[in-house]
This record gives structure tokens, sequence and C-alpha cells, in this order.
């Protein structure tokens, strides 16, 4: 057996993380290559839902907790940023609800972001703190009606959101790469929390509340942790998609999003990071290969082309084929395995074991 | 001895104790003014046919359940009514009839976690975990996920789980169900070990005499919810009542 | 006090449409553990049905230009078929799935659906004019009641009245009952499982037809999304009441309509439009004091 180079067991430790971000740097390389600039919207679109995803997956995907609710943070983090950012004597005009040192201030994008982030952060805080003492199915119904509460609010909040009307003029400086770098970011986060204690505890909850609880662990706090990061992230991707677009809308964050993206997370495997990564990928591309179809695509002399409209039909059917033929996922809750033979356990503790067996055999009988 | 035993408790003294536990559900009493008492340094029994309260008492000191009457002490301090993940933490681990080991994750996450769950960080908490394994001489399935492994490994997981806590005491709660004669043997030479490698008493619940007789310094015996005696293996197996209320019938049953 | 009979009958008739809609969900719920997001799809297509399947812009009667009694069974038989079907075809191949998978299974149930409805008749909203002799209001001494209103009471009356005897008294009634209670024990004790939840489904859309019908004549627009909102409310009000409880379904979707109507007559006009936030704030605190709903069922205890 040959000796295992600190390096080695290093990349070993980050093959998952490493090999999602190269995946993707591939394709974003590939799609900035073809020029085509309608496609890099669609690739940015999707890094920002893969963003999402990544957030739901925190909280879901360790806690085994369904979350139906994310996408209000989404919303949360996108106006909180756009009030950041917009011009003051746009805000003054348009949003006069506003408290004046938001109106007067106009902060740069990445700080503007950060902030947003944390905002989102502090709502999921509370939302957390309030209902992760109950029960999973009542954990789930309950964020889903904060969902539908926040929704409900934004909508009607004329003054600071200018209700069932869009806010334009949101600076638009978000383009495929800034969504790469970003994605890159949150995956990064959620692996680094994926493997510290935090969620080593609450994927123990996940497998078994009962032994997890008398190990020590808190349930209950190591949800809100979890909540809590996710509402981070996915109040990034809010921002994100609010300077992607330049435009904000409240009816974006409902329930056709909530279902793109929990559809996504679910199909590629909610108990993995890799999974979240995949099951994006796959479905922006089945989204993106239909979209052709419906435009009609040529091959060899049969010209193919799909009504409009069949796409979805489509995409739903192969979801739950997925769901029955594949219920873990594609990726089944594993991460991209390390392609160099299985991890060894330190010399010592094996020898210690040799150890171990040979002292215990006069024993026997004891 | 491995290092495992050094970050142990050095307070030799302390004890598990019950003090007159009760439970009632709906009028019924599950248990009835149970008492005992066991130190760090010995391997304690507690049997009793089915239905005679055994995994009340269990839910009892783990927290699980709160008592209707009596207390809880460990170590001197009085944790009836905390909750599971307190109790963990103030140095009690258990093992589970069910074992109910984390089954998506390997063996050696699963030994991490009950390290992690005391308060330790992720590189200590492997150590540990690692110190643990070859401490039983099952590190060569360090990296197997928990879902994989025969039946009667997968309960040496969840004994080497529990003592990844470095506990004050350890609780077995039924660790032979189902194994053959031969994993049996591997088990109790396991068990008999713990007290002296790493300072923990441990309360061993048991229905398969052989290991029972084999391993125990003291056994305790319930029927019914209440104690019928407490004594050393020989004045157990030679106690008229408790062949009457349980070896002559129920046992012989279950080894057959 | 004529004012306040008024809101009285408001309530009532709101609370007797959210529970409607709740049963049927709440039904599935119990037993498959399925939180049915296609529900609001068997609504939506009873009330399409109503009408000749076109991309046309105005929408012309087609089953809705029919006699009532004639009308209301055709529109029932289809929205059962179309839940059997869905049975059939989408969710007994997951018997026993997780809790996500179903969901997920429900929503991609939900989209195909949804999409052939826009196939078929284009996502733009259609009106359409259906019991128009409801719409008128009933005086009584000083009130003036929409007859809808009391209709939407006396099929809530009857359906919740009759499921009730069904449940109670029939053999099959009372195998389902325990089987949302504790499915496996139920299998156990002889319940046979592809029976009892097709006849849930074929309930569930039974209930969900009757709530298109009030539904369509009370507002007159046809859309795909059209019974959104009530099937959150409706959801949301399943585990209110308390899951695997279908009187609970039911009083928690009743509780959940009393709640609405009284908040907005209560509540000051600059916050009337936030209402339902309101509404679902209350429905995070009922699960926060009591987790397991208002009526607590064997189906959410754990054991040790």
């Amino acid at each position: 057996m040959g000796s295992v180079g600190p390096l080695e067991k290093q990349l070993r430790r980050y093959w998952p993380l490493l090999s999602l971000a190269a995946i993707l740097f591939v394709i974003v390389l590939v799609v900035d290559a073809t020029g085509d600039v309608l496609l890099q919207r669609t690739v940015a679109d999707g890094l920002i839902k893969l963003i999402i995803v990544v957030g739901i997956y925190v909280f879901m995907g360790n806690s085994g907790v369904l979350s139906f609710g994310s996408i209000v943070y989404m919303m949360v983090g996108a106006y909180a940023a756009a009030w950041m950012t917009l011009l003051p004597n746009l805000k003054k005009f348009t949003l006069p609800g506003l408290p004046d040192f938001l109106i007067n201030t106009q902060l740069d994008p990445l700080p503007a972001l950060i902030l947003a982030g944390l905002v989102a952060a502090v709502v999921a805080l509370v939302v957390a703190l309030a209902i992760m003492r109950t029960n999973p199915i009542a954990i789930s119904i309950a964020t889903f009606a904060v969902l539908a509460g926040g929704y409900t609010v934004y909508n009607n909040w004329e003054r600071v959101t200018l209700g069932t009307s869009s806010i334009i003029g949101l600076p638009m400086y978000v383009n495929m790469w800034i969504c790469f770098y970003w994605a890159l970011i949150v995956m990064g986060i959620a692996f680094f929390y994926q493997i510290s204690r935090f969620g080593l505890a609450l994927r123990a909850s996940r497998e078994d509340p009962v032994a997890a609880q008398a190990f020590g662990i808190n349930i209950y706090v190591q949800r809100v942790i979890a909540f809590t990061l996710s509402g981070f992230i996915v109040g990034i991707a809010g921002v994100l998609h609010g300077h992607f677009l330049g435009i904000l809308t409240v009816a974006a964050f409902w329930v056709p999003l909530t279902f793109i993206t929990l559809a996504m997370l679910v199909v590629g495997g909610q108990n993995s990071l890799a999974g979240a990564v995949v099951g994006v990928v796959v479905i922006t591309a089945a989204t993106e290969v239909f979209r052709q179809l419906e435009k009609g695509a040529e091959i060899g002399s049969l010209v193919l082309q799909f009504p409009l409209g069949i796409q979805e039909i489509i995409l739903g059917v192969i979801m739950l084929l997925i769901m029955m033929f594949r219920p873990a996922g594609i990726m089944g809750g594993r991460e991209i395995p390390w392609p160099f033979g299985r991890p060894k356990p330190p010399r010592a503790a094996v020898t210690e074991s040799v150890e171990a067996v040979e002292a215990a055999k006069p024993r026997a009988g004891d | 001895m491995s290092e495992a035993a050094q970050t142990a408790v050095k307070d030799d003294t302390e004890r598990l104790e019950t003090n007159a536990v009760s439970v009632h559900f709906e009028g019924l009493a599950a248990l009835e003014d149970l008492s005992l008492s066991l130190g760090k340094n010995e391997v304690f029994g507690l049997i009793g046919p089915n239905g005679s309260g055994k995994t009340t008492f269990v839910n009892v000191v783990t927290g699980f359940q709160k008592p209707t009457r009596g207390t809880v002490l460990l170590g001197g301090l009085d944790v009836t009514g905390w909750s599971a993940h307190r109790i963990g933490r103030r140095g009690l681990a258990r093992t589970f009839q069910a074992v109910r080991l984390f089954r998506e994750l390997t063996v050696i996450e699963n030994l991490e976690i009950a390290a992690v769950g005391m308060g330790l960080g992720r590189r200590q908490a492997e150590k540990r975990a690692f110190e643990i394994l070859a401490w039983m001489a099952f590190a060569h399935k360090a990296y197997d996920q928990a879902d994989t492994l025969p039946y009667g490994e997968e309960r040496r997981v969840g004994i080497g789980r529990a003592l990844a806590t470095a506990p004050r005491f350890v609780l077995l709660d039924e660790p032979a169900a189902g194994l053959t004669d031969a994993e049996c043997d591997e088990l109790m030479q396991l068990i008999s070990r713990i007290p002296k490698d790493f300072g923990c008493g441990v309360l061993l619940i048991e229905h398969n005499m052989r290991v029972i007789m084999g391993v125990c310094q003291r056994i305790h015996v319930i029927e019914s919810g209440k104690t019928i005696t407490e004594g050393t293996p020989d004045e157990i197996q030679s106690n008229p009542e408790v062949i009457r209320a349980y070896l002559g019938t129920k046992s012989e049953k279950r080894r057959a | 006090m004529t004012f306040f009979f008024q809101i009285v009958i408001d309530a009532v008739s709101l609370g007797s449409l959210y529970a409607l809609t709740a049963l049927g969900i709440g039904l599935l719920f119990g037993i498959l553990r399925l939180i049915n997001f296609a529900h609001g799809n068997f609504i939506t297509i009873g009330a399409y049905a109503l009408i000749v399947p076109s991309t046309a812009v105005v929408a012309t009667p087609f089953i809705g230009a029919w006699a009532w009694f004639l009308m209301i069974p055709a529109i029932i038989a289809i929205v059962i078929v179309v839940a059997l079907g869905t049975e059939r075809i989408a969710f007994r191949p997951l018997r026993g799935a997780n809790m996500s998978s179903l969901l997920i299974a429900s929503f991609a149930v939900s989209y195909v659906l949804d999409h052939v409805i826009i196939l078929i008749f284009t996502g733009r909203p259609k009106a359409v004019n259906v019991g128009a002799e409801l719409a008128r209001h009933i005086s009584f001494l000083d009130l003036r009641v929409p007859a809808i209103q009391l209709v939407t009471i006396a099929a809530a009356i009857i359906l919740l009245g009759g499921l009730a005897l069904f449940l109670k008294r029939t053999s099959y009634g009372i195998q389902m009952r325990a089987a949302a209670e504790d499915f496996d024990t139920a299998r156990l004790l002889g319940v046979r499982a592809n029976t009892v939840i097709a006849l849930a489904f074929a309930i569930s859309g039974l209930l969900a037809a009757v709530v298109s019908l009030i539904f369509i004549t009370q507002t007159g627009i046809l859309s795909f999304r059209m019974s959104l909102n009530l099937v959150i409310v409706a959801f949301i009000s399943t585990v209110i009441g308390g899951i695997g409880s279908l009187v609970g379904a039911a009083a928690g979707g009743f509780l959940v309509g009393v709640a609405s109507v009284v908040l907005q007559t209560v509540l000051p006009d600059d916050y009337k439009l936030t209402r339902d936030a309101f509404v679902f704030g209350f429905v995070v605190l009922v699960l926060i004091f009591r987790p397991d709903g208002l009526i607590v069922t064997r189906a959410v205890r754990e054991r040790v």
C-alpha cells in the first residue's frame, strides 16, 4: 500500500466540492466560448437557481425536514438589496414608506449583497426560533404558512415594495460569471457546513432523531442553525436575481419557483450537495433542450418540433418517473466519489486493532 | 490500554442511582419504587421477564420518559426529568434495542457524532472515534456505510458509538438479542473490558442468561415493575423466587 | 345586530368552503401522507369541464348549459375519474415512498395537469356564467344574503353529514378511518389497501367537484390557477386540525374560514389587504403551541 501524502488526503477530503466546482466551471467556460448571449443568460439564471437549491439543501438535505418556504427569504433578500442600491431620488418618490436612512443611502453592490443576505438570515432565524421545536410535518407546513404570509405582506406593502407592480431601475451588474463565483462560494459554505460538527449533528438527527438526542444533540438548536444559514444563502440568490433582471416583482417569489427549485433538489437527490447541483444542471439542461425543440430542431433531414406548452408536460412526467424509479434522486444521496479507491483508516488504528484482538484472546472466559 | 480510556472522567467514586422511581400510565403502574445503584468499576445487570418494566426504566434513566415519582442521580447530580440530550451530555451513554445507527452515514461518522454531541470538534472527534474502533478491533470497517453491516456488527458499532462519548456510565439495552453463541462470546469480552479500560460503569439490560451471568458482578431482578431481589450471579441463580418468576419459565424458552 | 348576522353567515359560508376543501386533502394526507397539491387541479378541472374545450377567448358553456340535475352529477363524475386516474397512474407506483417524494410527485402531477389545461384552454382567464340564479340575494328580515352562501352551507352540511355517516356506519367507512389513523396497523388487520385508497381518492374527487361548482358560481372566472389559494389554505388547515383526523381537517378548515372573516371585519382598513398574513401568522401560532394539531391522533406519536 502506497503511503498517502498530505496533498492527496486534502484533495480527497474536498473532492465532493472540487469535482462539482470543476463541472460547473467547464459548463460556464464552454457557454462563454459560444458567445451566445441568450444561452449565457439561461446559464446565469440556472446558476441563480442553483444557489437557491443549495440553500434549500443546507436545511432540507441535512435535516430531512421538508421546507416549502425558502423562497420567502429570497424575496426578503432581493427587496432588501433593492432598497439599499436604488437611486435615492428614485426611492423618495416610488418607495416613500422606506425609513429615511434607507432612502438616503446608496450602497455598492457587494456590501448591499452581503447585508441583504444577513437580513434574510435574521428573518429566517426568527422564524426558525419560533417553529423548529415542533414535529417535522408541522415545521414543513409552518414554513409554507410563512411563505404565504410573507408573500401577502409584500404584495400589499405598496409603500416599500410597490405591491403588485414592479420595482425597476436596479443596477444590473450581475452576469453569468458573477453568478458562477457566487455559486462557488455558496457551494463552499454548504460543503464546509456539511462536514462541520454542526452539519454532522443535524444529519444524525435526520437519520435517527431518538438516537441523536441520546448522544447529546440538541435537534432544535441544530435545525435553527441550518435554517438560518439556508436563509442567508437563499437571500443572496434573491439579491442576484434582482440585479440580474434589473426588475423586481413579488409575483416571482411564489409557488411556481418553490416548485421548480424543490423539484430540482429532489430529482437530483436531496441528501447530498452533489444531488442539489446535479438536479439543477439536469433540469435546466432538459428545459433548454425542450425550448429549442419548441422552436424546431433539425436532425438530419428530419425537422422535430414540439407543440407549444408540451415541454412542461414532459418535464412533469420525467419528474414523476424519477420519483418512481429513483426515489432517492439521481445521485441517491451520495457525493461524487473519489475516483482512486476507498479511503483507508489511519495505520495506527489498524495496528492497534490487531493488538486489541490479540490482547483480548487470553482473557476469554474472564 | 488506549488513549480513549485516559480521557475518561477520573472520579471513579461516582455512582448512577435511582431512588424509588415509579411510572404510572393512566393509573397502571409500569414501575413501582425501583431503586438501584451502580459504580464505575462494575457491570451491573438488570433482568426481568417481558413486560416487567425494563424498557420503561431505560426510558426514565435516559430522559425519554418522566417518572411519576422518584429521582435519578448521575454522579450525585439530580437529573430527573432532564431532556435526553442533556442527560447524554452529562455522561450517560446508551445503546438501543433496535440499535438505531445513523444508517446512511459511515461507521466512523456514527462514532464521531457521539463525540461531537459531547462538544468535541470534528478533528478531535475523528481521532477519538478511531481510538474506539481500534479498541474494539473494528478500524478496518471505518468507512463502511452503517446500513451495509451485518446485524452482529451493527450492535458492536452501537456499543462503540456509546463509548465514543467518553461516558461516566453506559446503558446497554439488550445487546445480545439476535446474536449467535460465538458473537455472544465476543460481546461478553467486550463488555467486561469496559469498566477497566474506560473507567465507565455498565448497566446491562439483557435477556440472555449466559451473557448476564457471565459478565455481571451484581444483578437486579424485577417483575411487574417491582424489585424481586438483587445479588451476585450465584445468589440470583439460587434464589427460588427468581427461578419461579423468571429463570424456570421464560428464559429457558428464550434460549432454546 | 343585522351586521352581526351578516358576518356570521359570511364566516360560516367561507368556513364551509374551506372545510370541504380541507377534508378532500386531509383524507389523502391521513392515509397516504400525501400532501396532494393536485387537489387544486381537481377543482380547476371540475370548473373547466363546464365549457367547450377550445382555445377561444370567450368561453362557450357545454356541461354548464345543462340542467342542474344533469350538470352536477356530470361534473362530479368527471372529477372522480380524474382523481382515480392520478391515483392509478401516478400515486399507486409510489406507495410507501417518503413524504418528500410524494409531495414532489403531487407537485409534478399538478404541473402536468396545469399545462394540459393551458394546452387545451390557453392560460388566459375566461369568464363563465354558471348558476346565475344563485347570485341573487335572498332577503330575510333585514338580512340580504346571497343565495350561493346558503347553498354553500347546505352543501357542507349534507356532505359532511353524509361522510360522517359513511365513516361511522359502513364497513368501508370504518376501514378508511382505521387507515387514516394508522395505515400499517390497519393493513395488518385486513384492510384492503387498494380499495380504501381508491375510495379515498374518489371521495376526494367528489368533494373537489362540489367545491369547484360552488367556487365558480361565486367568482365566475376560470383560470388555471383559480384554486391555488383555496388549496394552500386548506392544506394548512389540515395540519392545524390534526394530522390523520378527518374531523380535525374539517374543523381546521372551518376555523381558518371563520378567522379570515372575523379578521376582515375587525382589522383596520390599512391592514385589511394583509388579512391572509394574519391568518397565516395565527396558523404558525397554533403549530407552535399545539404541534400535533388541535386533535391529536395516534398517527403522529413516535415510539422510542
